[in-house]
This record gives C-alpha cells, structure tokens and sequence, in this order.
C-alpha cells in the first residue's frame, strides 16, 4: 500500500514538473514568437493599421483594403469573383454586403461568422496580448508539417471557438493555423499559411497569406502597410441599406391628424387626433405602430423593408382588430412613396384596390393618403388621410 | 560494290537505329485530345536539365483568340481548340477554330453553338476539349451540341444536341466533358434520360452505336484503360466510378466515397485506378482484377477540385485543393506540398512537371518526390489560366481564358 502511495506520489510530481515544464517551454516560445515579429515597443505604439494589397478569389486577382484597430474592429472592401464586398465588425458584431448572397444591403454576422471576424481583426498574431484577450494556449508539442519542424499549439478563445497554431521551430514565426471559417455562413474546417514575411519598420509581417477551406482557396498579398491612421469610428457601424435611407423621411415620433373624406359634402374632415412611433428596427427594416380612430379604433404594425430580388418595397401591415395581414408592394418617386396591396403566389382573383401615397414630404411633416380602387387601379378614390407632425423635444 | 555496301550499311542503319527507338519512349507525334494522347496528362517527348539551364523559357508568340477554357490541341503544324466570341453582352457563338501553329494566327473558325454564358461570372464559352482524328475534328459546346467538323476547313459534318435529342440536363458552368474515340466510337458522358447518360456515337454520322446509364452529364471526362489486357472506358459520374467495354457493356461499377469528382481517373501502373475530388475523403485508389474491384487506399492528402493529377514511378502530382502536391501512390503520404499556384493544373514531360498557376505562371518542376525544385519558371500568361497546358516537340502550350501562347523551352 505504502508503495502504491509513493508511485502515485512520485506519478504526481513528474507530471506536475512536467506541466510545468510544458509551460515554462510554452511561455518561451511565446516569447520568442513575439520577439520574431520585431520590436513589441513600437507594436505596442500601434493603435491602427491600414492594409492594402492584392486579394485572390477564384482565381481572380484584385484590390484589398483593410483597416484593424487596437480594440478588435475591422473593416474591409474586397472582389470575390465579380462581387465586390464590403465587410465591418466592432470587435463584438458585424455585418458585410456579399452579393453572392443575393442581398444587396448589409447584413449581421452570425456566430461562426463574428469567430472569422475575431480572427481577421488580430494585428498579427493572436499570441500578442492573448491573456487579456482572454485567450487560453496550450502547447501539444513538437511535430512536422511539409518537411518544417514546428510547435504545435492548441488556442481558445473566449468564444470557446478553438484554433491550432503551429510556429516553426527554427525562427518561432507563424507557419499555419487551422481554424473554424465560413462558406456561404456556415462553419467549416480552414488551413491558413503564412510566408513572405517582411519588415514594416521594425515590425515583421507576413505579406503572403494562403487559406483553404471546403473547396475554397484565397490568397492574400499584402503590398503596403500604414500605421496608426485617422480611422473614423462610423466605417464598423452596419450601414442601413440605401433604399432603407430613401425612406428615412418617416422615422421619428409624430402626432398624426386624421382626415375622412365626407363624399356627399366633397370634403375633408378631421376623425381623430394620434400619435405614432416609426423606427429603424434593422438595415432593412423600418417599422411603424400607429393606433387612430375613424368609425372604431384601429392598431396597426407596419413593416417597411426593401426586397433584392424584386427590386420594390414590400410592406407588412398587421391589423389588431382583424389579425389580417395585409402585403403591400412600394416605389419611391422623388416626391412621393407609394404603396399598393400586392398579390400573392398565383392568386387569379387578384384585383389592385388598396394604395397609400405618403406625399407633401418635409423634414417635419409628411401625409399618408389612402386611396380604394374598383377597376384593378384604373382609378383611385381617396377615403383617409394621415399628416404626420414631428413631435418637437421639450 | 560500293553501291551494294551502302545499301547494306543503310539498312544496318535502319536497324540499328529502329532497334534503339524501341528502347525509349517514342516522342509524341499530336497532342490530339484532353490531357494528350493517352489522356492521362504525360508527354512521352523529354525536358532535359540542361534545356532549363539560365530559365531558358522562350516567347514564341502570344494571342488572343476568344473565352473559353478547351485545351490546345496541335497536329501536323495546326493547333485546334474552341473559343468563343460575344455579339452583345448576353449573346455571341462558340467555335471550333484552326490556328497556325507558327505564330498563332487564325485559319478558320466554324460556328458549332450560341455562346454558353457563365452566370457566376467564371468565363463564357467552351469547357470541353475537343479530339481530332486523321479526318475530323469533335467538339462539344458548353450548352451541350455534339459537332464533328472537317480538319481541313472546319465544314460541319453532323451535330447532335444533347439536351434536345437525348433529353441532357445542362449541368452547373455548363457542359464539360471531353469526348474519347474508340475506333469508329465517339464516346460521351451525354447525361441523357431513358438510359442514356454514357452513349457512343458512329464519328462517321453521329448515329448511335450504344447507349446506357442514368445520371446526369458532370464535367468529369471519360478515361480509356487496358487492364489486363482489356479495354475499358471510365466515366467517374456521380458517386460512381462505371467501366464499360467499348461496346456498351457494363465491366463493373464502384460506389465512390465522395460524389462529383470533375479531376479525370488516373491510371496507376497496370491495373490500378486513382480518383480524387475535393470533397472528402479525398481521394481513393482501387485495384481492378478480373473486373472485380479491391479497394486498396483511402486518403485524404490529396483533394484535386477540378485539375487532374498525373503518375509518375510511384507517385501521384497534382492540386491538393489549391496547393502542388506530391504524394506517394502506395500510402498516400505527402511528399512535398508547393503553395501559391491557386487552382492551376500540371502536366507531366519525360520527369519534368509543367506547372501553370491559375494566374498564368508557368513554371517547370523536378518530378522528384524527395524535393521541391524549379528549374525555370516564366509569367507566361496574366489572369485567370485553368486550362492546362499541351506539350509537343519542345514546345509548351498555354492558354488563359481568353488567349494563348507558345513557348519554346530547348
């Protein structure tokens, strides 16, 4: 028994002097990895870099730009194939406008993809300043990729998200790593070499940058590098898209008045008094709930977003009396935005009836004029309007 | 007497001389269809060290000629491809064309179809390489006609048109497969219904000899083998590998542990075959006895997408996704990996590889398995260059999506 209790004793020491080994080993290779990359003085003086060079997709060779900042945001425009990408993270979320989506507005980044955002906004290596980064190393060994002997070392981030570095072992520069990327969203295996490394004024970068992930290669040249520039903290903001902009004249708080038309009398005349709320709730989505009265009190919930692929506006209007939901098409004039009831799949009893046209649009004020129709929009008869009247700060 | 010696050491000569070509590879006398004559990426011509001396890789003459991606097949002074001219931005015609293979200068062209246009924008045109005979040469166009025109002026001869006649399915980027010739059989990967996704053709009028299969046409290309002393065409289509005799019978079938392999079959000493694609595993070797089919290897150190990969004493060369790759043939181990060549594609001359980047970079590599090793390299090409090169005489074939040269490597 007495035995027992020494071999286990002496099993715990060896691996505690060997644990302690592996990180007494680990911290020196950190170390000399970092030292690799030049002087830390000056790295430490990097607030900002801004990246240009060539960027390979597809075979197709073109120009990159990307601009990193100390606190992890990144931006970048970039071709893939015919696509030309525009991409910006904050160092927590982030968005991208990728045509090859079919969506020409940004979109969010999902989970998979904020941890590829993670990954392109380091500086240089993720080892520089990895402990309050909050990131966990640990050294697997000793091992050989293409004839190069490395260290293979095993890194997590915050995120869980896990990634294999292997540094050479004859300069300690970075060789590879492999990581979780994305294909079209979703998260797949990736391989990333590094080589060409260069001098940027006493900082060593690699200017060569080769990842392959599914079927995918893209290669990265790196030509120029330009430190601590004037970045304007808007450029990592998700920009609304354009046609979302194009009807930006109705958000805000309003009071609203409330017109019928009197048909016998040829007149106008006011039903109510109301208020709405109308707000950005995404790039792509405006939204709007109003409650006004005209023979009963009506609750609606707007929805106004843009739609790629038929290049109009399509429009959700919940009813809370009815719970019908009504679709309405839109286009934007210079003066006017209209909005007409659409049709839905192959509906063969679809006749155009309902139009709401916000017109008399300054900064201030805007009218909505809803309008029937009994000939399919051959003429319109106009039953309710709404002025709108922006609400002014106490 | 004098006349009797010399007609006697003339024929000694001949011997003589007959019996030491026996003992070498006879050099190419065509490069007459995809991946050359024996469509498996090898010229039996030679590149010697010393001809890459001082990076000794000589402009011959450069051209533009019209998209496409169909090899450069050359022949008795002439070079044959396909090409493709716009007429507005969505429509224009596909060509058979001649060139002269002196400078590159066009002969004729023929209109064999409307243009195939490439919607994700990878390049319009032909895909497929065509193959010429002593009489014709046969094409087929990216949205799937089957012509055979005349060598000599490029007259039509017959079409056929696989999605109006055979009920094909235009596959994704277009119709791909390159045809083989089998005595008087045109041999293609047709993708039709009604049992007709492998099909032979009489080269003579486009008649149907043999039909079989279902699946749709994929842009792999059939390969033609001798095991064991019988001939056998390999169509890789799906997730299966099928051989059929040249008349239309089925050898066997091999269920392939990936789909949509595009990179060819490659032939492994006599009787073992290599497929690869990009998807996983990789890649798998099988051993074909008796017609029945023993896998030998699976692996995943070599995943080619759509460029084939050539063997040489032991080892497999090709793209490993993006990278140039040696492995060995027996365990599938890396050898060596070269990155920076993207999807480009090799071919093999004597022990030399012919390397083209897909940007146009043509470089000549040791086929050493022990080593890495350059032995010239010329930007040859600029811009997208996924066609691979063709080889005959000293001279090396290259085209990128939208032109072609020649250079001159002794």
């Amino acid at each position: 028994m007495k035995l027992i209790t020494k071999y286990i004793i002496l099993t715990l020491i060896l691996t505690g002097a060997y644990g302690t080994a592996l990180c007494q080993e680990l911290d020196e290779i950190i170390q000399l990895h970092l030292k690799a990359h030049g002087d830390l003085t000056k790295w430490d003086e990097v607030e900002s870099m801004k990246i240009t060079g060539l960027f390979t997709a597809f075979s197709e060779e073109d120009d990159f730009m990307a601009i990193k900042t100390k606190d992890g945001s990144y931006y970048s425009e970039l071709a893939l194939g015919k696509a030309d990408v525009i991409e910006g993270f904050n160092g927590t979320s982030g968005w991208t406008i990728d045509p090859w989506f079919e969506i020409l507005y940004p979109r969010e980044l999902n989970r998979d993809e904020r941890n590829v955002f993670k990954q392109k906004a380091e500086f240089f290596t993720p080892f520089y300043n990895y402990k309050e980064k909050g990131i966990e190393i640990e050294l697997i060994g000793k091992t050989n990729i293409d004839g190069i002997e490395v260290f293979e070392i095993k890194l997590t981030r915050p995120s869980r998200y896990k990634e294999t570095w292997f540094l050479r072992a004859d300069n300690y520069l970075e060789y590879k790593y492999t990581s979780r990327w994305v294909d079209f969203t979703y998260g797949v295996p990736s391989e990333t070499y590094f080589d060409d490394f260069r001098d940027f004024d006493g900082m060593i970068i690699p200017c060569f940058v080769e990842r392959t992930f599914s079927q995918r290669d893209r290669m990265l040249i790196i030509e120029d590098i330009e430190f601590n520039v004037e970045v304007d903290p808007n450029i990592f903001v998700m920009p609304r898209s354009k046609e979302i902009e194009d009807i930006d004249f109705m958000v805000g708080e309003w009071n609203v008045a409330v017109k019928a038309f009197y048909s016998r009398g040829n007149l106008w005349y006011k039903v109510d008094s109301t208020e709405s709320i109308i707000q950005f709730e995404s790039t792509n989505l405006i939204s709007e709930k109003i409650s006004f009265s005209n023979s009963f009190v009506q609750s609606t919930i707007n929805n106004f977003t843009f739609n790629s692929n038929n290049n109009n506006y399509r429009i959700s209007s919940y009813d809370g009396i009815t719970s019908n939901i009504n679709l309405f098409d839109g286009y934007k004039t210079d003066t006017t935005f209209i909005i007409e009831n659409a049709q839905i799949g192959c509906d063969s009893t679809f006749s155009l009836n309902s139009r709401i046209s916000y017109g008399n649009i300054t900064v201030d004020t805007f009218e909505a004029e809803i309008s029937q129709s009994n000939d399919n929009g051959e003429t319109w008869n106009s039953s309710l309007k709404l002025k709108y009247y922006r609400k002014k700060e106490e | 007497m004098y006349k009797k010696l010399n007609l006697i050491g003339l024929i000694l000569l001949l011997v003589t001389s007959t019996l030491m070509g026996f003992g070498q590879n006879i050099a190419n006398e065509e490069w007459n269809q995809f991946r050359g004559p024996d469509r498996n990426g090898i010229s039996t011509d030679n590149i010697t060290n010393s001809d890459c001396n001082g990076n000794n890789l000589e402009l011959i003459w450069k051209q533009e000629i019209g998209s496409g991606f169909s090899e450069l097949l050359i022949s008795k002074g002439i070079i044959y491809t396909m090409i493709s001219e716009k007429t507005d931005s969505l429509q224009g015609y596909e060509y058979i064309a001649a060139f002269n293979e002196r400078d590159g200068k066009e002969l004729w062209r023929t209109k064999v179809d409307s243009i195939y246009i490439d919607e994700d924008g990878w390049g319009d045109g032909p895909r497929s390489t065509p193959i010429i005979d002593s009489e014709n040469i046969y094409s087929l166009s990216g949205h799937g006609k089957l012509s055979a025109n005349s060598k000599k002026d490029g007259k039509l001869i017959w079409q056929v048109d696989f999605v109006v006649d055979f009920g094909s399915t235009t596959p994704r980027w277009g119709f791909a497969s390159s045809p083989i010739i089998v005595d008087n059989k045109l041999i293609m990967e047709v993708g039709g219904t009604e049992s007709r996704a492998f099909m032979a053709f009489n080269k003579s009028d486009g008649s149907i000899i043999w039909s079989d299969g279902a699946g749709n046409a994929s842009h792999d290309s059939p390969l033609k083998v001798t095991i064991g002393g019988q001939e056998q065409i390999l169509f890789a289509n799906g997730s299966k590998l099928y051989s059929y005799s040249s008349d239309g019978d089925t050898l066997w079938t091999y269920n392939m542990p990936f789909r949509g392999a595009t990179a060819m079959p490659v032939l492994i000493q006599d009787n073992k075959i290599f497929v690869s694609a990009v998807r996983n595993p990789g890649f798998f070797i099988v051993q074909i006895s008796n017609n029945k089919v023993t896998e030998l290897l699976t692996g995943s150190s070599m995943k080619n997408d759509y460029s084939s990969c050539v063997y040489h004493n032991g080892y497999i060369y090709g793209y490993h996704v993006a990278a140039v790759r040696c492995i060995s043939a027996e365990t599938g181990e890396v050898k060596w990996t070269k990155r920076g060549f993207g999807k480009g594609s090799l071919m093999l001359v004597d022990d030399k590889l012919v390397v083209l980047s897909d940007k146009g970079k043509l470089v000549i590599v040791d086929a050493n398995p022990e080593l890495y090793s350059e032995l010239a390299t010329v930007q040859a090409l600029e811009g997208k260059s996924w066609t691979a090169p063709s080889f005959l005489k000293g001279k090396i074939y290259v085209r990128n999506l939208t032109g072609f040269a020649c250079y001159k490597i002794k």
